[in-house]
């Protein structure tokens, strides 16, 4: 065929295009979330740290559905059933009155995570709440609101840890939470403060003051969204630490009390038999030091992610 | 209402400073009709800026203080407004645009919700119908697929476009004033005349008034209907653009229209510049500010001169005692000119020449 004739345009083919644009072709545009996620999901020990408290939470949330020793039963029928080894029928043993270790570390991990999270939850609120104010107002509030944190700060947190829970707590879960969310939202609030202190002097706060936004909306719409990372960073290596909070307090006795269990009142129960069934002491810390562990994990993984400044590799 | 949107009396802003009192804005008094486009000149420092915030009462107090004057904005005095009415104007009345549009715009908010809270403070617009509208404002700045844009976040789009968004929420409920700061210093020049030519022609279409904030005088020349000069926190000269350009009349705008580089100057050829430096605006010296750099000064100079009519155009004020048209006067300054030149040569000349006799003396 002719050059001249390949060049020849019909009537029909002047009118449809020769490649149609389909949503394939369009350019993608990732979304701010979708990036941070893709992040993410590139650091590896973040994504260990992550499985490992999604299994660690199956384990104590649904794990009695299909493991189902209740926890409290006591078996002294037979010299055998206390300080059982670990076996088949028992995965972690028996303790010193027969009861099964797997169900009471499942039934331990329920309160404590449980404690870890809300009592993180409470606090984080109330820091944010506390921070946002001092950080945004400054001046006399500022100076209020900080100093009452520098207080709270200052006492030696164990000690008035077991002293509030010995005089206040009645050692149920929602009491060692409130507890804990008390003295733990410290950190949160200088985190805040300090996030606000920063971004309250950004263009964009006085591009929202020239539409007429009040105080409120360019605090928690405005500054707010933009401290998220740090915020959620320090969210999640605050559970961590709870954790821990809560083991040391049932460990010393002030928290959780028996028959209920959680992972520090198990360590505590098991010490004193660690020479005929050290699995009492051993499961329920290596569970605490997992979860702390994949916590931090996840924590760094979400700091690398966050961060605006990090760049695609 | 009176014939102005907009009118500033004698206005006065000062920071307190440990040193003492900055006297950013001292005295300034201009107005705008509704409708009309105004273009606000001088050079860095010489209060532009803040009297574009003190009209929104935008600057912090402290170190800001209002130390006198009235803004009066549809006969309302605006410095006496309380906090929640003031919100209402703030967005709803007046707009405002700033110099670097990076940076303006949440990075955490959808450009599409940024622009409908505008509309849901002021008109009380829902989430879905404040949407709607923000894709009709984006698609009236100028942006393709609006539809599909309101979605995106500011870091998705590039710096002409965060402007067109950023005129977008200024414009949104539909102000009688909008205030544009410096809005094309950050932005490429290509870029520059499209936004310019972008304010001017939706303004024109909402009616809106403009008082632009700008040290581009090629800038006002093209857009605005009346100027005016300030320099060292006062109001030196205004006019109608165009008598402003043909009719200079005060020695600092004789100087600022000098110094405009110009296609047809010879190449390489130094850049004309004003003499020294605005003075510290802490101590301002007595009198006309512009009198230390003014070729034309005299010993009246010593009292600050008052804003008066220009012989031959009614619209036309300057705060100048001498008249720049008087050959005599030109001769004058002139002379004056020449003087400093030769005082200069010969310091360092001086200079040279005892370095020397000091060299040749080792």
């Amino acid at each position: 065929m002719d050059i001249s004739d390949r060049l020849k345009i019909t009537a029909v083919e002047d009118i449809e295009p020769v490649l149609e644009l389909t949503p394939e072709l369009v350019q993608k545009r990732r979304s701010q979330g979708r990036i941070i996620f893709d992040r993410f999901i590139r650091n590896r020990a973040a994504i260990v740290g992550a499985i490992a408290l999604i299994l660690l939470c199956l384990l104590c949330f649904l794990g009695p559905l299909v493991w189902r020793a209740d926890p409290n039963v006591i078996n002294v029928t037979t010299v055998s059933s206390s300080f059982s080894p670990p076996s088949l029928q028992h995965p972690f043993g028996t303790d010193d009155v027969g009861r099964d270790e797997f169900a009471r570390v499942m039934a331990g991990g329920r309160v404590s995570l449980l404690i870890g999270l809300t009592s993180m939850l409470m606090a984080i609120i109330f820091g944010i709440g506390i921070g946002a104010f001092a950080g945004y107002y400054g001046g006399i509030v500022d100076n209020l609101l900080m100093r009452f944190t520098d207080v709270v700060l200052a006492v030696p947190l164990y000690l008035l840890l077991f002293v509030l829970s010995a005089s206040f707590t009645d050692h149920t879960p929602k009491s060692v939470i409130i507890l804990i969310a008390v003295l733990t939202w410290t950190y949160a609030a200088r985190l805040v403060r300090g996030e606000f202190l920063a971004l309250k002097e950004r263009e964009f706060v006085l591009s929202a003051r020239t539409i007429g936004a009040r105080n409120l909306r360019m605090m928690f719409r405005h500054i707010l969204p933009n401290a998220a990372g740090p915020i959620i960073v320090n969210a999640t290596l605050l559970i961590g630490g709870n954790i821990i909070l809560e083991s040391v307090m049932s460990y010393f006795g002030f928290g959780i009390q028996p028959p209920d269990a959680s992972w520090g009142s198990l360590i505590s129960d098991g010490q004193g038999f660690f020479d005929v069934g050290p699995w009492l002491v051993l499961a329920p810390g290596l569970l605490i030091f997992l979860t702390v562990l994949s916590f931090n994990l996840v924590g760094d993984g979400l700091r690398d992610a966050l961060d605006p400044y990090m760049t695609e590799r | 209402m009176g014939e102005y949107l907009l009118e500033l009396q004698d206005l006065k802003t000062y920071f307190k400073v440990k040193a003492g009192k900055v006297r950013a804005v001292d005295g300034v008094s201009f107005a705008i009709k509704p409708g009309e486009k105004l273009g606000v000149v001088g050079e860095s420092g010489c209060g532009k800026s803040v009297t574009a915030l003190s009209i929104m009462r935008l600057l912090p107090h402290p170190p800001a203080e209002n130390a006198g004057g009235s803004v009066l904005f549809e006969d309302q005095d605006l410095l006496d407004l309380p906090e929640s009415a003031m919100r209402k104007i703030r967005g709803g009345k007046i707009g405002m645009i700033f110099q670097d549009p990076m940076t303006c715009l949440n990075p955490t908010m959808t450009v599409g919700k940024q622009i409908g809270e505008a509309l849901g403070i002021h008109l009380n617009l829902s989430k879905d119908e404040g949407l709607k509208r923000a894709a009709a404002l984006l698609e009236q700045v100028g942006i393709p697929a609006a539809a599909e844009r309101i979605n995106s976040y500011p870091h998705q789009f590039s710096g002409g476009m965060r402007q067109r968004v950023m005129i977008a929420i200024a414009l949104a409920c539909n102000p009688k004033l909008l205030i544009a700061d410096e809005p094309t210093t950050a932005l490429d020049v290509t870029v520059q005349a499209q936004i310019l030519e972008l304010i001017n022609g939706v303004c024109s279409d909402f009616g809106t008034a403009v008082m632009l904030i700008t040290h581009d005088l090629g800038v006002v020349a093209g857009m605005t209907d009346r100027v005016v000069v300030m320099y060292a926190g006062k109001v030196v000269e205004t006019a109608p653009t165009d008598e402003l350009f043909v009719n200079p009349s005060h020695p600092y705008t004789l100087g600022l229209l000098a110094s405009v580089p110009r296609l047809d100057e010879e190449r390489h050829s130094q850049l004309k510049t004003i003499e020294g430096a605005p003075p510290d605006l802490l101590k301002p010296p007595p009198g006309c500010p512009f009198m230390p750099r003014c070729a034309f000064a005299h010993p009246i100079c010593r009292t600050m001169p008052p804003l008066d009519p220009v012989a031959g155009n009614a619209a036309h004020f300057k705060a100048c005692w001498v008249d720049v048209n008087d050959p005599n006067e030109q001769a004058y300054a002139e002379r004056r000119r020449q003087a400093r030149i030769d005082k200069m040569l010969a310091a360092t000349n001086g200079k040279a020449a005892t370095t020397l006799t000091a060299a040749e003396e080792k």
